[in-house]
């Protein structure tokens, strides 16, 4: 009895010293693929949430989740996916927690009266167009609205946002057109509001 | 407005987002809907309209897409993974500091234990003599009997084994010891004493070191050599001389 009393505190600094091995390495680990995903959570989060401020939120808050549970992880190769399905949950949570405030904001600060943009590039550039873009971008199913987020980032092709994503790459393909097709619904009364004006 | 027939071509066209020329000629659809174009104007204006509004949808969302990272995200990411390190140290130290100190108790009880057991048995030891016995108010007289039994009860206790108790006492079964009345007076007034001194009670009561039997070693003597002296014979005559005289 005597024994097993003398014993135990020397197995629990042990198992204590394991553990703090293992969490140094898991920071190594996680460090390098912060500065490789960390922008991708961010841009992830602002497609959704169409806010700097929010959206560098919750890439954060996503990240220190993705932190937390990256012992979790078995494949460390699927990481990107898996920052990525964190950050957009995330960004969606966010998204309804704030919706009726956003939607006030978004009101208030674009008025209905603006001149028109004289080119497409120019009238995708201009506010009342990305606001318009934006909330139709909102009104989309998450799947879709993922995968055209995803296609619209720099850098992936439609094989890594399958990976990402986790379904095939028609699949992908056929929800980037579904979800075009269903934004130029949305936005065409707009686009001839602002032609013909 | 376009033609009803040709509108989703039209739409589906410019959402493919290739050239029209090439799209138009890539099957007999698209051909079919640039042979429409050459003849309706209309659909010709509502497909470059299409086309417009597609090239303003894949801008809007690049720009959404790729907007730039602000140079404060890693930094502040860092922070706080530091604050998320440093509570899961506060909250395992005071874990590690409770198992030690419940180790280091246990092993200081293990320790102390024959100790305090000693100290225990006296504990227990002293009550059978304070408890029972209240000082004596009165004369030798109001000492009853019964008082002076369960003195001597508990004094026989006071030399029996670790374990006894109080109440292992009253409950015990041992035959009484017959004890003359001018002893047992005398005891009473014994215990009377011991319950005034407490400090010599526990004295008494204290156990005394156990000594086990050992082999008594006897020195030898040391005698030390016989000194042989000369008698003086002239003093020892005259002096036995004068007594004979007197």
């Amino acid at each position: 009895m005597q024994e097993l009393a003398l014993i135990q505190p020397g197995g629990m600094a042990r198992d204590e010293f394991l553990r703090e091995a293992a969490q140094a390495e898991a920071r190594r680990e996680f460090e390098e693929r912060l500065a490789e995903c960390g922008a991708l959570a961010y841009r992830v989060a602002r497609g959704v949430l169409r806010n700097s401020a929010d959206a560098e939120d919750v890439a954060q808050e996503a990240l220190l989740r993705a932190y937390r549970r990256f012992d979790r992880l078995r494949d460390r190769n699927r990481f990107r996916a898996w920052l990525v399905r964190i950050a957009f949950r995330l960004a969606l949570d966010r998204l309804r927690s704030s919706k009726r405030r956003e939607q006030r904001d978004m009101f208030l600060s674009h008025p209905a009266h603006q001149p028109p943009a004289a080119t497409a590039e120019d009238l995708a550039v201009s506010n009342e167009f990305q606001a318009h873009l934006d909330r139709a971008l909102g009104e989309l199913p998450e799947k879709l609205r993922l995968v055209l987020l995803l296609g619209a980032m720099e850098g992936h092709t439609i094989d890594e946002i399958a990976a990402i994503v986790g379904v095939s790459a028609g699949t992908v393909k056929s929800r980037i057109f579904y979800a075009r097709k269903q934004l130029a619904e949305k936005l065409r009364c707009h686009a001839k509001t602002i032609k013909t004006r | 407005m376009p033609c009803e027939n040709y509108k989703d071509a039209l739409t589906e066209a410019a959402a493919s987002g290739a050239d029209p020329a090439n799209a138009l000629r890539s099957n007999a659809k698209m051909a079919a809907l640039r042979a429409h174009f050459e003849s309706c104007a209309s659909c010709r204006t509502a497909f470059a309209e299409e086309q417009a509004l597609f090239i303003s949808i894949d801008a809007g969302l690049h720009a959404t897409a790729n907007a730039e990272v602000p140079a404060s995200l890693l930094p502040r990411v860092r922070a706080a993974l530091e604050e998320v390190e440093a509570p899961r140290l506060h909250w395992m130290s005071p874990l590690i500091f409770a198992t030690t100190s419940v180790a280091l108790a246990f092993l200081i009880f293990l320790i102390a234990r024959p100790y305090r057991s000693v100290s225990d048995d006296q504990a227990k030891q002293t009550p059978p003599i304070s408890m029972p016995l209240k000082p004596p108010t009165g004369s030798r007289g109001q000492i009853s009997p019964s008082s002076v039994q369960s003195a001597s009860t508990s004094a026989n206790h006071l030399r029996a084994p670790r374990k006894s108790t109080l109440v292992h006492s009253a409950a015990s079964s041992k035959p009484e010891v017959l004890v003359p009345p001018d002893e047992r007076e005398a005891f009473a007034r014994f215990v009377a004493a011991l319950n005034a001194r407490s400090d010599f009670a526990a004295a008494i009561v204290a156990e005394a070191p156990e000594k086990k039997d050992a082999l008594v070693v006897v020195e030898p003597l040391q005698i030390s050599d016989i000194e042989l002296k000369p008698l003086e014979s002239k003093e020892t005559e005259s002096s036995d001389r004068a007594g004979e005289k007197h």
